[in-house]
C-alpha cells in the first residue's frame, strides 16, 4: 500500500505492507536509527517520535495510517534550541548510560517542556512515566529535564518581558 | 594470604587534578548517544542481510517426534542437523560432584523449557521470518514438567538430564565450631526466605549478526555481548573455526547487567550457520523472547539460622540455599553459580567465626539462570539482613546498632572470612553510622510514633549492609571451579603521530562510562586531555586479548592495565622529551598535553613527531613509535571488596498494599573513585533495579511450565515515579591490592535495596503482626499478609 507523509521535513512516499510499523519503516529504508525498539508493544517509550507535533509510539503505529502527516524523529531536531539545551543538560547531569532509552526520553522531555512549561518534580516524574530507563535510575534524567525546564521557563519569561 | 610479592606500583590518588583520576569528567561517549547516533546491533546496515526468527518451543518438556518444514522453504529453515559438525555447549565446574549436561545450539530430540530454540527461519524482514516459523509443525511427545523448587528437590520427579535426581551440585562452605556457637547463644533466630525468579531486562535485547568475510577468510560475528574475546574462544571450539579466523565484535550495547555475559545458544547457532551461507544473517531479540527465553535470574529459597549473644552479636550461622537454575548450565558460569555465590558470601560484612552453609542447585523446566547484577548477593544480603533485623528485635536493640557491633573492624583488615574471602580495607561500621545519620533515625522513630496507627499509612525504616566482592582474580575463579580463569585484563595505549592517544581495551563499555574513565587514567599518567582520547573496545580485531565487562571488574582491571601501560609509555615520552629539551628524563613531568621541565616545555606533538616520523631526533638507542601493551592482575586473587549501608524510609498503604519510598540514603566505599559522577550514576541505577527486585519484578510460571510474564504489561520494571533520587555519601578507603586503590562497584546498588526495603516494610507493618520474607512484595502479597494477620488475631 502506498503512503505519503513528511519525515523530518522531507516528503516521502513508501510502499508498505499493511502490518508495517512506523518504526520499522523509518528505521529501515530511511535509516532513522535513533528510533529504538525496546518492547514493540507500546510500553517502554524507546521508539517515541512526533506525529503532527504530538508524541507517539512508532512501534504500535501502522505506517499506512500516516498518510498526510508530518513525522519527526530525533534526527529531525537539528538546530532546535530546546533540544540542544536538553542534550547539554542530559550530559551535564549524567542522564544517560547505555543511551538506548535516550532518544525517546529526549523527545518526551521536549514535549513536556513545550506543553507544560514548568512542573513540580512529582509531575515531571509522572510525565516521564511512559519511558523506561533500565540504567540510570532516572535521577540524572529528572535533574536534566528540570534544569532545561527552568531555563526554558526563564527564557520564555524573559522573551515575554522583552516583548512588553 | 594469596598475595604476590610486588607492592602495587600505582599508588592511590589523594589530590585529584582536572581531567584525571577523581574528577567529575563529563562523558566522551554522550555525544553520539544524544545525537541518536549510537549504533546498536539492529542498526547495522550490511547489504544483503536476511533477518532471523527462531522457532522456539511452546512447551516446557517434550520429546520431539518430528518437525515438518513447509514445502518450498528449503534454504530458509535450518535445524541442528543443518549447522554442520558442531558441539553442544557443556558448561561444567571442575568441582567434584558437579553434574554436567549438554545444551545443544538448537533442540533436536528434547525440549526442556518454553522458548528453547528449535529452528532458524530466514526472511527479508523479521516479519517474513516469523511467518515462516509459524508454518513449521513440530510433533511433540509431551513429558511431565518439573517447575518449582520443591518439585525439583523431590526424587520422585522425572529427571531432566538422566541423573539420579535433579540436583546439579551441592556446595558446603563453612568453618568454625557451629555447635559451640549454638550452645553459647542467648538467642537463636530462624527464618525461610524466598526471592522470586526475575528477568534481566536490558532495554536493548540480545542480538547476533554474522557473515563469512571472503577477503579476510574469517567469520565475522557481531553480538550484543559484554565479553567478545571470551565468546570468540568458546565459539571457535564449538563450531570448529580457528580463533584467528574468527572476529567477534560488540557494537554499542544497550544495557547488559549480566544477561549478555554468557555464551548464547543463538550465538552458536547463528555463527555455525553463517559459515555455510553466502549472505549475512541477523537475529534481533524481541521483548517476548527476552522475557521468556533469555537467561533469567534469582529464584532462591534460603533457610537461615543465627545464634547470637544477648547483645545480638552473631556467634554462628547456618544456611541452606536452594536455587532453581532452570533447564541447562550456561557457559561459562554453570547452573551452580548462584547457589555457590549465596552460600559462599552469606556471612556478609560481619565477623562471624562459625558458619555452616549448603548451596543446592536444582534443575527444572524453566529458562536457564544466568548472571544478573549482584549474582547471588542480593539474595544473600536480603536473607542475612532480614535476619539481623529479627535478631535485633529478639534482643531489643536498634537494628543498625546491632549491625555496627557485628562488623569486621578496620584494625582487623585485611580480614579472612570463614569462607576464605579476603576483605581488603575499609571501616564497615562507619557506613552504618553515616547512613543512620543521613536518614536521621530518631526523627523517623518520632514520626512513626506520631503517625503510625492513625490512618492506613504506616511508616517504616530499614537498613541493609553488604560487602561486594569486585574484580575477582585468578584465585577466586579457580576456587569456583570455572573451566576458564578470568584473572586479568589487558590494554594497549598508543599515540598517533599527531600527538593524540588511542586506548585499545578488551573490555566492553555498555553504559559504565569506560570511554571516559579509561581516558582519565591515561590523563593521570600522560598529561593528555581525556576529552581527546579515543577508547576502542569490544572488538577482537582492535584490542589484545582480555575478558570483558562483568563482575564489577572493568575499572579495576582495565583501569589497572591502562595505568600500567600509560606509566610505561610515559617513561619513554619523558626520555624523548628530555632529549628534545636537553634536560634529564627525571626532570620531565607530563601535563596539559606537554612535557615540562622547569620553565621549558615541549608539546607532546613534538615528542610523537620524533617518535613516529623523525627517528633522527630520538635519543641514541631509543626505538621509534610510542605504544605499550600490558596486563593487570590485582594483588589479591579474591579481588577488592567494596561495601555500603543503605537506609530507607517507606510508607506502606495498608488499604491498597502499595509501598512508597520516601527517603533513600546510601553510604558506600568503593576505594578511590575515578569519576564520582559515574559512581553515583551506578549506585542510583543499581538501587532502581533493586527496587524492582523488592517491589515489582517477578517471572512466574504456571504448573505446566508456561512463563506468565511475557510483556512489559505483566513484567513490571520501575519507572521514574517509583524511584526516588538517592542521597549518597562517599567513604573512600583505597584498596591495598589494586592500581590507584580502586575497587569495583557496578553491582552494589542492586545488592542491598531488596533487603533494606523489606526491612523497612516489615518495620512498618510489625505493629499489625505482619512479617514478609519473600520478594517481590507486591500489593497482593502485602494485602494477603495483612488479611492473614487479622484472621490470626481474630482467632
Ligand atoms: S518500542 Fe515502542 S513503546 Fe517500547
Ligand atoms: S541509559 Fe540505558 S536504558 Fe536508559
Amino acid at each position: 500500500m502506498k503512503v505519503s507523509f513528511t519525515l523530518n521535513g522531507e516528503a516521502i512516499t513508501a510502499d508498505v505492507e499493511p502490518r508495517t510499523s512506523l518504526a520499522d519503516l523509518v528505521r529501515g529504508e530511511h535509516r532513522c536509527t535513533s528510533v529504538h525498539l525496546g518492547c514493540e508493544h507500546g510500553v517502554c517509550g524507546a521508539c517515541t517520535v512526533l506525529i503532527d507535533g504530538k508524541i507517539a509510539r512508532s512501534c504500535i503505529t501502522l505506517a499506512v495510517a500516516l498518510d498526510g502527516t508530518a513525522v519527526t524523529t530525533l534526527e529531525g531536531f537539528e538546530g532546535d534550541a530546546l533540544m540542544d539545551r536538553l542534550r547539554e543538560a542530559f550530559r551535564a547531569h549524567h542522564g544517560l548510560q547505555c543511551g538506548y532509552c535516550t532518544p525517546g526520553m529526549l523527545i518526551t522531555a521536549h514535549d513536556l517542556i513545550r506543553r507544560k512549561g514548568a512542573l513540580s518534580e512529582a509531575a515531571l516524574r509522572q510525565g516521564l512515566a511512559g519511558n523506561i530507563c533500565r540504567c540510570t535510575g532516572y535521577a540524572g534524567i529528572v535533574a536534566a529535564v528540570a534544569a532545561a525546564m527552568d531555563e526554558h521557563g526563564d527564557t520564555a519569561r524573559a522573551a515575554a518581558i522583552a516583548a512588553e | 594470604m594469596s598475595l604476590t610479592s610486588a607492592p602495587p606500583a600505582l599508588a592511590a590518588v589523594t589530590a585529584p587534578r582536572p581531567g584525571c583520576i577523581g574528577d567529575r569528567v563529563l562523558r566522551n561517549e554522550d555525544g553520539r548517544f544524544l545525537a541518536g547516533h549510537g549504533e546498536y546491533l539492529a542498526d547495522l546496515d550490511v547489504p544483503g542481510t536476511r533477518e532471523i526468527a527462531f522457532l522456539r518451543s511452546p512447551v516446557a518438556h517434550a520429546r520431539i517426534r518430528a518437525i515438518a518444514i513447509p514445502e518450498g522453504a528449503e534454504g530458509r529453515v535450518f535445524l541442528l542437523k543443518d549447522l554442520g559438525d558442531i558441539h553442544p555447549v557443556r558448561a561444567v565446574l571442575t568441582s567434584p560432584g558437579f553434574r554436567g549436561s549438554d545444551y545443544p545450539a538448537l533442540a533436536a530430540d528434547t525440549v526442556r523449557f518454553v522458548g528453547e530454540p528449535i529452528a532458524i527461519c530466514l526472511g527479508a524482514t523479521r516479519a517474513e521470518a516469523e511467518d515462516l516459523a509459524q508454518e513449521i509443525v513440530v510433533d511433540f511427545d509431551e513429558l511431565p514438567p518439573v517447575v518449582e523448587i520443591e518439585q525439583a528437590l523431590d526424587p520422585a520427579s522425572p529427571s531432566l538430564h538422566g541423573w539420579p535426581d535433579n540436583i546439579c551440585f551441592v556446595s558446603t562452605p563453612g568453618g568454625g565450631d557451629l555447635d559451640a556457637a549454638a550452645k553459647a547463644a542467648a538467642v537463636t533466630v530462624s527464618r525461610e526466605f524466598r526471592m522470586a525468579r526475575q528477568c534481566v531486562v536490558s532495554l536493548e535485547g540480545r542480538g547476533v549478526m554474522a557473515w563469512w568475510d571472503r577477503r579476510l577468510q574469517e567469520l565475522v560475528v557481531y553480538s550484543s555481548t559484554q565479553q567478545p574475546h571470551v565468546i570468540r574462544t568458546v565459539l571457535a571450539k564449538l563450531i570448529g573455526v580457528p580463533e584467528h579466523q574468527l572476529r567477534v565484535v560488540a557494537p554499542d550495547v544497550g544495557g547488559g547487567f549480566g544477561v549478555k555475559n554468557n555464551l548464547q545458544q543463538e550465538e552458536v547457532a547463528i555463527a555455525a550457520l553463517a559459515r555455510r551461507l553466502k549472505f549475512p544473517i541477523r537475529w534481533t531479540e524481541d521483548r517476548r523472547e527476552h522475557l521468556i527465553a533469555s537467561p533469567q535470574a534469582r529464584e532462591h529459597r534460603v533457610r537461615l539460622t543465627a545464634h547470637a549473644d544477648a547483645q545480638g552479636r552473631i556467634l554462628g550461622l547456618e544456611a541452606e540455599a536452594v536455587v532453581n537454575a532452570g533447564a541447562y548450565s550456561i557457559w561459562p558460569w554453570s547452573a551452580a553459580m548462584e547457589a555457590n555465590m549465596v552460600a559462599g558470601i552469606l556471612t556478609g560484612p560481619y565477623a562471624i567465626e562459625a558458619y555452616r552453609g549448603r548451596g543446592v542447585t536444582v534443575v527444572s523446566n524453566k529458562a536457564p539462570l544466568g548472571p544478573y547484577r549482584g549474582v547471588g548477593r542480593p539474595s544473600a544480603c536480603f536473607t542475612l539482613e532480614r535476619l539481623v533485623d529479627e535478631i535485633a528485635r529478639a534482643v531489643g536493640r536498634e537494628p543498625h546498632a546491632v549491625r555496627i557491633d557485628n562488623m569486621v573492624r578496620p584494625e582487623q583488615m585485611p580480614y579472612r572470612t570463614v569462607t576464605g574471602k579476603l576483605f581488603d580495607s575499609g571501616d564497615y561500621a562507619e557506613s552504618v553510622r553515616q547512613a543512620a545519620a543521613m536518614i536521621d533515625v530518631p526523627a523517623v522513630r518520632a514520626r512513626q510514633t506520631r503517625e503510625n496507627g492513625k490512618g492506613p499509612r504506616f511508616i517504616g525504616l530499614g537498613f541493609a549492609s553488604y560487602t561486594e566482592q569486585t574484580a575477582h582474580g585468578t584465585d577466586e575463579w579457580i576456587a569456583r571451579g570455572l573451566t576458564e580463569v578470568f584473572g586479568y585484563e589487558t590494554a594497549t595505549v598508543r599515540f598517533t603521530p599527531d600527538g593524540k592517544l588511542i586506548i585499545e581495551a578488551a573490555i566492553q563499555n555498555h553504559g559504565q562510562g569506560l570511554e571516559t574513565t579509561l581516558a582519565q587514567v591515561a590523563a593521570e599518567e600522560l598529561g593528555v586531555d581525556p576529552a581527546d582520547v579515543v577508547v576502542r573496545h569490544g572488538d577482537t580485531a582492535v584490542s589484545p586479548y582480555g575478558m570483558g565487562t562483568f563482575a564489577s571488574r572493568s575499572m579495576v582491571m582495565a583501569g589497572g592495565a591502562v595505568g600500567r601501560a600509560s606509566r610505561q609509555l610515559a617513561e619513554k615520552v619523558k626520555r624523548i622529551a628530555a632529549h628534545l629539551l636537553q634536560v634529564k628524563p627525571d626532570e620531565v613531568t607530563l601535563a596539559g598535553n606537554c612535557a615540562v621541565a622547569g620553565a621549558r616545555s615541549v608539546p607532546l606533538k613534538s615528542v610523537t613527531d620524533a617518535a613516529f616520523l623523525h627517528p633522527e631526533n630520538l635519543p641514541a638507542g631509543e626505538e621509534p613509535c610510542l605504544d605499550e601493551t600490558t596486563t593487570f592482575q590485582p594483588l589479591s586473587g579474591t579481588g577488592a571488596f567494596a561495601y555500603a549501608t543503605h537506609a530507607v524510609v517507606v510508607a506502606v498503604d495498608t488499604g491498597t498494599g502499595l509501598v512508597e519510598i520516601l527517603e533513600y540514603a546510601v553510604a558506600h566505599d568503593c576505594g578511590t573513585m575515578v569519576n564520582p559522577m559515574i559512581v553515583e550514576g551506578q549506585v542510583q541505577g543499581g538501587v532502581a533495579q533493586g527496587i524492582g527486585n523488592a517491589l515489582l519484578e517477578e517471572s512466574p510460571y504456571d504448573s505446566g511450565g508456561q512463563p506468565l510474564a511475557s510483556t512489559f504489561a505483566d513484567y513490571l520494571v520501575p519507572g521514574a515515579p517509583e524511584v526516588p533520587t538517592v542521597r549518597i555519601a562517599h567513604l573512600e578507603t583505597p584498596s591495598p591490592f589494586t592500581a590507584y586503590g580502586i575497587k569495583g562497584m557496578g553491582e552494589g546498588g542492586a545488592i542491598a535495596a531488596p533487603a533494606a526495603i523489606l526491612n523497612a516494610v516489615n518495620d512498618a507493618l510489625r505493629p499489625l503482626g505482619v512479617e514478609l520474607n519473600e520478594t517481590p512484595i507486591t500489593p497482593k502479597r502485602i494485602l494477603t499478609a495483612l488479611h492473614d494477620a487479622r484472621t490470626e488475631r481474630a482467632r
